[in-house]
């Protein structure tokens, strides 16, 4: 619900009290706003009182404003305020006849013009008119803001972790070139490895990062189908055989054939994707893992089980945030953009699920995930508060 | 020659200094975080350190820099800090006994044979 200032600007009493009157219980409901539109009525009688009113802090969102004032003209005021960016619409009250002033009114900004006498209902639809117009503008100003605020942050966090590899990348390149191990070619193989691994590890970075932006500013084109979810899992399993035969690490697939959600496969792949390569990557050689999956009620439930290095309860608590990751001498051989967990709880937050994790260090980790039914709604999107 | 302490939570930038610096004849003690730097100092007694402003937090570093010169007063170190213009820390990165108790701030990328150059100062300012 939504609750707009009219300010009345007006020396006739009768005019102040007579809108007041049709606009107090006067409720809209626009088709792409979410909830009531309501107004809140206040009046002034002159342009002085209307500057005082203007510079507190509960500004107007709606000036009715009538052309003939005591002290100035509706035209005046209108030339005032309007290099001053305001953010409000301005209904011109003019006289009858007179189509000059409300041309001129328009020109100077004034969204609108009612010419009087009006009608009740004439007074209902200039203002149901200013109310949508405002309402949707501030709404599209919020969404550019929103995503101004995401590609900055995109930027600065891109340029941020791209440094250390750069740094690296760089640091071998001029032992290179400056013979640091000799003359020998041979020498340098070690270094020229790292370098190509921390090229490796940018691109994945980029990669994440994109993911991670589209997702978030909504971008991503969603096709929601019917997923089948061991189809889906055995996918993700294929897709680190290769690593898992090399440390000879078993998988354990355990997903109901026919177990199916209205999903967006490229996420619910996601999904799978890392947990299952997190489960390979953190797991010890000769090490287990299990996926499973299985309707819980409503909802589903996936649970991805590994015996890896594990973490401390400190450690779990910053899994799933932006870059997390978890540093120590465990960990210090594993690459990765430490964006795969929090891109894991975006997903499921579309789905109106959880992710988390328990886990004992050295024994293993359990990822388990809830992704809601089908009967799950998302809430209608309103327009968020700048935070 | 001597011990040198190397911090860093880059394992790269770790190897390609230490590497260096071993071919000029010293003795290279790594750390990759705070606490293990910290660990390494009690059981051994570095003539130089090079600490990276940044490891797994924002100042670890730069509070590394206090701790090592608390327990060590006389250890002269490098401190290895971001392009200055980016830093939007709030702070000035320039040595200073009570501030930023280090010989020498420099800035990455640092050319390792530049930082193998710069630890010697440091050890040959020792003498």
């Amino acid at each position: 619900m939504e609750t707009l200032n009219i300010l009345v600007v007006d020396d006739e009493h009768g005019m102040r009290h007579g809108a007041e009157r049709v606009l107090r219980d006067f409720s809209l409901r626009l088709p792409d706003i979410d909830g009531e539109v309501r107004f809140a009525i206040s009046a002034v009688a002159s342009g002085a009182e209307l500057e005082e009113r203007l510079a507190t802090d509960m500004p107007p969102d709606i000036l009715l404003l009538d052309h003939k004032l005591p002290d100035t003209t509706g035209l005046e005021i209108l030339d005032r305020i309007g290099p001053r960016t305001l953010d409000l619409l301005v209904i011109m009250i003019t006289a009858y006849a007179s189509l000059e002033t409300a041309v001129a009114a328009t020109r100077r900004g004034a969204y609108d013009f009612l010419a009087k006498p009006f009608t009740p209902e004439e007074l209902r639809g200039a203002v149901r008119k200013a109310a949508r117009h405002l309402i949707l503008q501030r709404q599209a100003r919020r969404l550019a803001e929103e995503k101004r605020k995401v590609r900055f942050q995109f930027i600065s966090v891109l340029a941020h972790e791209m440094k250390a590899p750069i740094s690296a990348v760089e640091g071998y390149l001029q032992m290179i070139r400056e013979r640091a191990l000799g003359e020998s070619l041979e020498a340098y193989d070690r270094i020229m490895d790292r370098s190509l691994i921390r090229i490796d590890g940018m691109r994945k970075l980029i990669a994440d990062l994109l993911d991670l932006t589209a997702i978030e500013s909504g971008q991503r084109m969603r096709n929601l189908t019917t997923v089948d979810l061991n189809e889906a899992a055995r996918q993700a399993v294929e897709n680190v055989k290769a690593e898992a035969q090399q440390r000879d690490i078993r998988i354990e697939l355990d997903v109901p054939p026919g177990l199916i959600l209205e999903a967006d496969r490229t996420e619910i792949d996601m999904i799978f994707n890392n947990l299952v390569s997190n489960a390979v990557k953190y797991n010890r050689d000769q090490g287990r893992l299990r996926v499973s999956a299985d309707r819980a009620g409503d909802a589903i439930r996936i649970e991805v089980q590994d015996t890896g290095i594990g973490m401390t309860s400190e450690e779990a608590s910053r899994l799933f945030n932006d870059f997390a990751r978890i540093k120590n001498e465990k960990t210090r051989h594993i690459l990765g953009s430490g964006l795969g967990l929090s891109t894991v709880k975006k997903l499921v937050t579309l789905y109106g699920g959880e992710v988390s994790v328990t886990s004992r260090p050295d024994a293993g980790s359990t990822f388990a995930v809830t992704l809601a039914g089908s009967t799950w709604q998302p809430e209608p999107t309103k327009p968020s508060e700048t935070p | 020659m001597a011990n040198v302490l190397l911090v860093d939570d880059d394992q790269d930038l770790i190897e390609m200094n230490k590497t260096l610096l071993e071919q000029r004849g010293h003795t290279v003690l790594v750390a990759y975080s705070a606490a293990e730097a910290l660990q390494v100092v009690q059981a051994n007694r570095p003539d130089a350190a090079v600490v990276d402003v940044m490891m797994e937090k924002q100042s670890a570093g730069f509070d590394l820099a206090h701790q090592l010169h608390a327990q060590m007063p006389e250890l002269p170190m490098i401190i290895l800090t971001g392009i200055r213009k980016e830093m939007q820390l709030p702070f000035k990165y320039e040595p200073d006994e009570t501030w930023l108790p280090v010989t020498k701030v420099l800035e990455k990328p640092v050319n390792p044979r530049i930082l193998a150059d710069e630890v010697e100062k440091l050890l040959a300012a020792k003498k």
